[in-house]
């Protein structure tokens, strides 16, 4: 573990020292209270201190007060040893976001047992963070893909709309189905459904940039948002996917299994300013269009904007 | 009639700095070199500050030197330091001049103590 100490009496500081290093600790010794807050204030900084209260710069207390204001992301356990030892100075170190006080001279065993304190709590933070991020994670993907689940990209799409409209950009939507998914489900059975599923959401996020949103809309349909997507390359784009999930069949435990996508597209720049709803359910017209036409194939979907909206979008352009 | 101190102080509480040390020589003596740049250094600036009437500096010197002998377990020192630290709450300059007077007294034979306890820590 990583620890950081601070103190401006270079004897006090050597000696610390060397008592962490023996205690199996990765020690970064500073002299003065602005580098210690620095070390400390840095994303990967250490997450362990032990700071002197009368430092020049920066005292200790004002060392807590600034890394506990800049450095919120993860905790900082930080123990002020000091020789300053009334109540009062005891309070206002703690006060300062101190979670320890200690009076110089140390005692190597109750530093230790100290730090070990320290320790557990920080390891409780890291496990607390670690379920949080979990929690977040199942709250907002696809279990089975993995994929942004549909509430999530629903509002990923929304905001990417809103933003293109005010940007004057151009977002493109894709909405796939893989073609005769129910015959896969009824001929080898939903685990080897389930691989298709995963694989085919595998090749979809392989095959777009890492800044587009690819999510799970349904049970085998597919939402992909192509941001800045020039209306040129849209259909472009819709083939790559298609042909990366049409080219090779899907290894699964009941064998290979052929499959491919229908997708229709929807380019933002031809629909003006709609409610995102609206606009997937132009989307999915192109979607039907494209599994009358036989499967495996993209359309687009072409706008029938009436006059009112037309007008409306026409003005929202920049002159 | 006041009873008279069996044991004075020692200079240095050996028991208490060789387990600060973990026993370990190396350690002390690389100790004691620091001590013998840094201390003076900061005696030299305290006597400048007592010389000044700068008060505030009277304090920071007295309160890293104090730092400074309490990690080496020198009990009377540190005493003598802290008693100069208060005296530089006051202005009055005599009463600072005796007690740099008796501090001075306390860490003249600081160094021959320390050393000598370099002897009985390990090797």
């Amino acid at each position: 573990m990583r620890i950081l100490i601070a103190d401006d009496d270079v004897l006090s500081l050597r000696l610390l020292e060397r008592t962490l290093e023996r205690g199996g600790y990765e020690v970064t010794a500073v002299q003065n209270g602005r580098l210690a807050a620095e070390h400390l204030c840095r994303h990967d900084g250490p997450r362990l201190a032990l700071l002197d209260w009368v430092m020049p710069e920066l005292d200790g207390p004002a060392v807590c007060r600034q890394v506990r204001q800049k450095r919120q992301q993860v905790y900082v356990h930080m123990v002020l040893l000091t020789s300053k030892e009334s109540k009062q100075d005891v309070i206002e170190g703690l006060e300062s976001g101190a979670d320890d006080y200690l009076i110089k001279p140390f005692d190597s065993a109750e530093l230790k047992a100290r730090l070990r304190t320290g320790l557990r709590i920080l390891r409780l933070e890291d496990r607390l963070v670690e379920s949080r991020e979990d929690m977040r994670f199942k709250a907002t993907h696809d279990p089975l893909t993995g994929l942004f689940n549909r509430g999530i990209i629903m509002d990923l799409l929304s905001r990417e709309l809103s933003r293109t409209h005010r940007e004057n950009g151009c977002t493109t939507i894709l909405l796939g189905d893989v073609d005769h998914f129910k015959d896969v489900n009824d001929t080898v059975g939903h685990i080897a459904g389930d691989e298709v599923l995963r694989e085919v959401a595998r090749r979809m996020v392989a095959s777009v940039r890492s800044y587009d949103y690819v999510g799970r809309y349904g049970g085998e349909e597919f939402l992909v948002v192509l941001n800045n997507c020039d209306a040129s390359e849209q259909i472009l784009r819709a083939e790559q996917i298609r042909r990366a999930i049409a080219s090779v069949p899907v290894q699964t435990i009941q064998g290979p299994i052929p499959v491919t996508m229908s997708l229709g597209v929807l380019s933002s720049r031809d629909w003006g300013l709609r409610p995102v709803e609206e606009l997937l359910q132009e989307a999915d017209v192109a979607l039907y269009k494209a599994k009358a036409a036989g499967r495996n194939c993209v359309k687009l979907a072409s706008p029938h904007v009436p006059p009112n909206v037309l007008h409306q979008s026409l003005e929202e352009q920049p002159k | 009639m006041q009873p008279k101190d069996p044991t004075p102080e020692p200079i240095v509480n050996e028991a208490e700095l060789l387990a600060r040390v973990d026993n370990d020589a190396g350690l002390l003596r690389e100790l004691i070199a620091i001590f013998k740049v840094e201390f003076p250094r900061h005696l030299s600036e305290l006597r400048e500050a007592i010389g000044q009437g700068n008060l505030k500096s009277v304090r920071k010197s007295c309160h890293t030197m104090r730092g400074m002998l309490l990690s080496l377990g020198a009990t009377r020192a540190t005493a003598a330091a802290a008693q100069l630290e208060q005296s530089g709450d006051s202005s009055d300059g005599a009463e600072l001049k005796s007690a740099l007077a008796r501090f001075e007294s306390e860490v003249m034979n600081l160094l021959p103590a320390l050393e000598a306890c370099v002897a009985k820590a390990g090797p």
